[in-house]
């Protein structure tokens, strides 16, 4: 059974190859089902692998490998391009072709009316699979091919309306700062195949305990440079600036990319090289302090936006800062868990999103809307579920997750009393701007009376409706997940901690931070106006994204800039040009001057020879 | 088979001849055109042939012939090719159909300008077969007078300054690698008795330690001002500016492989100890050469100097594949002079066909050219990301080989963390000037819509598909290429040495 798995990455790039070249050709209903039935056959696929698993002991689930074909043989390198089953990939694709294929449903009725409605799909289709690649890879070389190939398909998709200047700018700036991830990445993959002369996870993986001393200079840095990688695909502090930037793709993109699977490819790297990192508990402590700041830093910018989908992004950083205090913690599997989860509830609150913009025809401001609880019911309700689940009201998946995270952050094997302090902050944080958020858009009464918004088609609700019920039910799925995935992480289950004064400071943060948002903004109206002008500089500061960007552009950006146009103007024009013009204006310098013994008067030519045998004769005569 | 190479090598060169002799009445572009066309395509297919029947397992030299040609000096004509001259040879006779094809365009005495490309093409292929050092010299500077005139007369911009600088510039190289070619005939002579200008023999001499720098120079100088290698590099922006695009073609996706290829086929096994003292700092000027092109091109608006700079970046690359001294890294960069070869010079009939639609090549000119042209987009689109080093495509395996050969480098040990940070700025670069040629050319709205805009025609489509398939397949199956080159390229690094001094080795301890 194993050897279909080549089946999870062929049908969806079938359904790329047959939509790029062959998609003008199809009706737009044939092509967008189309689009979705490769998915779903890849999701067919991947439960076929799940029940295959399930046949053996879970010892045995580990190192399935499929090779495809040789990819390259050099002195002393070689490389299969090979597949690797087990149970972490497996949940992996479980979350992302199940995901995948809902929000590729969505998106048939949300890019209903694009002109090039087939060209999104073969972009979607291409995006699922690179993520699948990098998945299902068995070796760090196919994992940054795929690496780089979800980056990609994410650049293509956030500038997919290539017409409009800030989708072009935000596609760019997404694709550099993921290639400075996938450099660091080059550079582990180097120093990885210098220890142990393979990238093969397995063999790497089984060597990776006796070949270092725990917090070894060439571990640390092997860890460092992948975080590299990890931090820039999952928009974690420092290189976070991009994910903002790219809502400006269509909203399903958001949804699918920017929220459900890529961004937490970054997780999934750390868990998949839990071999590798847990050998550097420092790169843990690190791990885990980055998550937990962004969490609060992308919660506490939350808080201020207005653009329906930013204010969602910013939460989304937030949440991938939560999954990776989880690994960093060292409880691989509940930032797993948090994956899947928030895959569920944060997928299911952009798609919402998106039907409010596809309804509000294609406004994003919250301050614009309101009141479309009443317009727009399964949307409201769905969007009530999510975003219960996310700011992690009691049941529902959200909860049990990030439960089991912010008790790790005190009792897990790196924790501590500030990461759990920080995060416990950052959940009060997650359930004011939720419920911010929700209280503007479905509220109160509509702002911009001469919008008459309408409930999405069928085809988009039915996915928000499925999404709705694992957002609820999701979280019960935990004990099922540590234990599947107990294999991989070296077979040991989280412990559950029973710490009642934690769990109930947990959640009182969490209700705390849902009914301040209930108090200030039930009506709908911003009664923040006082506060406002009382911390206006925190709230500049907040509105402003803390000016990261303005701060990258001032000294990155204009440096690299200017230092191109100084080499170009001064090192190269008068430098090594000037100087080598040079060294030919002097040669002939030199031949005009010796050109006048060479003048062709004969009456000169006989004096020098006399000239020279005078001196010869002198020469010979007198020495 | 014994004739095949030789046919390939002048077949160009004799349909050169006779393009030049036949007195055009009237306006019979189109019979020059064919026979131009003809010529170039026979060349190819005869290079598939070689490719077919090429033993991959055999490091040594292949289809070779030998006929004697100064029998007074011993100097043969002898052909032959082995894994490394072979992806040359089929690369520069696949680039040599689409200069012919792409000089369509070509308004001006079309028929010398078809006549001259082909001289070019049988230069250059001459300069990967030959394999007797003279023989070498000859279709070294064979190569030289064809590009001279390409740019002089059907040049733009500052031309002359341009074509003068390159030919001086080059021409000083090319004479000192003659007095190097004599000088380690001399010194074979001197050991054996035996006069000989055979290459494969030369190069089992070991080269006595207290000269061998000198001689090592000598090479060294016509080869790294060919490619370029920063700093002799300053030729280059100006005449690629200058040059007519199908010369382009050819001149660097072939013409600048040349120079890698003779510090491959000559540097490497000739003075080995010589590169163990020098290496690092060749490597320097390599990495150095990477970061400085690729930062400049970040500051061009025009899209052939953007191009042009970009090259300088790539060409480096090579360069610091070849002084890693390892197979990865000689390996990586065999492979990644056909991936600049196929990549640069698509790029340039992309930046030549814009220009004829447009009217210019000044990036801030036009925009948008996505709606009108969407054929063209989406095989920019490909040839970009090839470029800028997308893993999936070629590019990034020539990379990735090259520089984990760096990274485990002997010879480069000290400073190889150093040479792959200031690579990954590079490709970070990359990313940067590519993108910003790309989507600056063919998104964003277009404020007045071009109407004669019009989207590629077949031939154009003809020309870019070679590219297009390369660069997928490459990418997809490395394999297939870097199988041929490396037995080449263990025997290159291994060379044993046949001829040496007595004195030699004990003088010689493990000083190096």
């Amino acid at each position: 059974m194993y050897s279909l798995s080549w089946l999870i990455l062929f049908l969806p790039l079938a359904g790329f190859l047959v939509l790029s070249w062959f998609g003008n050709r199809m009706p737009k209903f044939i092509a967008g089902w189309f689009a979705c039935a490769t998915v779903g056959g890849a999701f067919l696929v991947t439960l076929l692998m799940l029940a295959q698993l399930y046949t053996e002991n879970p010892a045995d689930r580990l190192n399935h490998i499929q090779t495809l074909y040789p990819w390259v043989v050099s002195e002393g390198f070689s490389l299969n391009l090979s597949i690797l089953v087990d149970p972490l990939s497996v949940f992996m694709l479980l979350v992302v072709t199940g995901v995948g294929c809902l929000i590729h449903v969505y998106s048939i009725g949300y890019m209903h009316h694009d002109k090039e409605f087939r060209r999104f799909f073969a972009y979607m289709n291409l995006f699922i699979f690179a993520m699948s690649l990098l998945v299902l890879a068995a070796d760090f070389f196919f994992l940054i091919v795929g690496w780089a190939l979800v980056g990609l398909a994410s650049y293509l998709l956030i500038g997919f309306w290539t017409e409009k200047k800030s989708a072009v700018l935000a596609a760019r700036k997404a694709f550099v700062m993921n290639v400075i991830g996938d450099v660091g990445m080059v550079i582990a993959a180097f120093m990885i195949f210098e220890q142990f002369g393979t990238l093969n996870y397995v063999d790497v993986f089984k060597a990776a305990p006796t070949a270092f001393f725990p917090n070894d200079d060439s571990i640390l840095l092997i860890t460092f440079l992948l975080l590299v990688g990890a931090f820039a695909k999952s928009a974690q502090i420092p290189l976070h600036t991009w994910l903002p930037d790219a809502m400006e793709g269509p909203t399903p993109v958001s949804a699918l990319i920017h929220a459900a699977t890529m961004v937490t490819a970054g997780v999934y790297l750390v868990a998949r090289c839990n071999a590798l990192f847990t050998m550097a508990p420092f790169t843990m402590y690190l791990i885990a302090a980055v998550g937990v700041i962004t969490a609060l830093f992308a919660g506490s910018i939350g808080m201020v936006q207005y653009d329906i989908k930013r204010v969602i992004a910013y939460s989304t950083m937030s949440q991938i800062g939560f999954m990776f205090l989880a690994v960093g913690v060292g409880v691989f599997s509940v930032g797993m868990f948090h994956l899947m989860t928030h895959a569920f509830f944060k997928a299911l609150l952009f798609l919402g999103a998106g039907s409010v913009i596809h309804g509000m025809k294609d406004e994003q401001d919250i301050r614009k809307m309101g009141g479309l609880r009443y317009a727009m019911p399964i949307t409201f309700i769905t969007f009530l579920i999510a975003a219960l689940a996310l700011a992690g009201f009691p049941l529902t998946a959200g909860f049990f997750s990030k439960e089991e995270i912010v008790m790790n952050a005190y009792h897990g094997q790196y924790g501590n009393f500030v990461f759990w302090g920080l995060a416990i902050v950052a959940v009060g944080m997650t359930g004011f701007y939720t419920f911010r958020l929700f209280f503007y858009t479905f509220m109160g009464q509509s702002r911009t009376p001469e919008a008459h918004p309408h409930e999405s088609p069928m085809v988009m609700t039915a996915p928000l409706m499925v999404l709705a019920g694992l957002s609820l039910l999701g979280g019960f799925l935990g004990p099922w997940a540590h234990d599947f995935l107990s294999p991989v992480f070296g077979g040991a289950l989280p412990v559950h901690h029973d710490d009642a004064m934690l769990e109930i400071i947990a959640v009182a943060a969490a209700l705390g931070g849902i009914l301040t948002a209930v108090a200030i903004y039930m009506t709908g109206k911003d009664q923040l106006a006082f506060a406002k002008q009382m911390l206006a500089p925190i709230y500049e500061a907040l509105f402003n994204k803390y000016y990261v960007d303005e701060i990258y552009d001032f000294l990155i950006v204009k440096p690299v800039k200017g230092i191109g146009k100084f080499m170009e103007e001064r090192a190269e024009k008068l430098g090594i040009d000037f100087s080598v013009d040079e060294v030919g204006r002097q040669v002939r310098e030199v031949s005009r001057g010796i050109s006048f013994w060479q003048s062709g008067k004969v009456r000169l030519y006989a004096l020098n020879m006399v000239a020279g045998m005078v001196t010869v004769l002198l020469f010979v005569i007198f020495m | 088979m014994d004739f095949i190479l030789t046919g390939i090598v002048f077949l160009p060169l004799f349909a050169a001849i006779v393009i030049m002799m036949m007195k055009l009445a009237g306006d019979k572009n189109g019979m020059v055109i064919g026979i131009a066309g003809g010529a170039s395509l026979l060349t190819f297919l005869g290079a598939m042939v070689l490719l077919v029947r090429f033993d991959s397992h055999h490091h040594g030299m292949q289809f070779v012939q030998s006929v004697e040609w100064v029998s007074m000096l011993h100097i043969y004509y002898k052909v032959g090719v082995d894994g490394i001259s072979l992806w040359l040879v089929v690369l520069t006779s696949l680039l040599g159909v689409l200069a012919v094809y792409f000089s369509r365009g070509q308004k001006k005495n079309l028929q010398y300008f078809l006549a001259l490309i082909l001289i070019l093409e049988s230069g250059t292929l001459g300069v990967f077969v030959a394999m007797d050092s003279i023989l070498f010299y000859v279709f070294w500077e064979l190569m030289l007078v064809p590009a001279y005139f390409l740019i002089g007369f059907w040049g733009e911009g500052n031309k002359v300054y341009a074509t003068t600088k390159f030919v001086i510039y080059t021409l000083v190289g090319s004479l000192l690698m003659l007095v190097g070619i004599i000088w380690v005939t001399v010194v074979h002579y001197d050991l054996t008795q035996t006069l000989t200008f055979d290459i494969p023999t030369l190069l089992q001499t070991q080269m006595p330690a207290d000269i061998q720098f000198y001689m090592f120079v000598c090479f060294f100088m016509a080869f790294a001002i060919k490619i370029p290698i920063f700093p002799f590099h300053s030729w280059l922006p100006h005449a690629y500016v200058s040059c007519p695009i199908p010369a382009l073609i050819l001149i660097t996706g072939a013409m600048s492989k040349a120079g890698a290829y003779g510090l491959i086929r000559f540097c490497l096994p000739l003075f080995p100890e010589t590169i163990a003292d020098w290496g690092l700092w060749i490597g320097t000027a390599a990495a150095g050469g990477i970061v400085y092109g690729a930062w400049i091109a970040v500051a061009q608006r025009d899209l052939k100097a953007l191009v042009a700079y970009s090259s300088i970046s790539h060409l480096g690359f090579i360069a610091l594949g070849i002084f890693a001294f390892n197979g990865q890294g000689v390996e990586g960069s065999v492979l990644q002079m056909v991936n600049h070869g196929i990549i640069a010079s698509a790029l340039f009939i992309i930046v030549g066909i814009l220009e004829t639609r447009l009217g210019t090549r000044q990036l801030d000119k036009f925009r948008g050219l996505k709606k009108p042209m969407p054929v063209l987009y989406a095989m920019f689109m490909l040839i970009t990301l090839a470029a800028l080093g997308m893993p999936g495509l070629n590019g990034f395996v020539g990379e990735f080989l090259i520089l984990m050969g760096v990274w485990g480098s002997h010879l480069l040990a000290g400073m190889a963390g150093l040479f792959v940070l200031a690579a990954g700025l590079a490709i970070v670069f990359a990313s940067i000037y590519m993108l910003f040629m790309f989507q600056g050319a063919m998104q964003e709205p277009v404020e007045e819509m071009h109407d004669n805009v019009k989207d590629l025609d077949r031939r154009e489509i003809g020309l870019l598909v070679p590219a297009c398939i390369l660069v997928v397949m490459i990418g997809l199956y490395p394999k297939g290429i870097v199988d041929r080159v490396s037995p080449a390229v263990d025997h290159v690094l291994h060379m044993e040495k046949k001829y040496k001094s007595l004195d030699a080795d004990s003088g010689h301890g493990g000083g190096h």
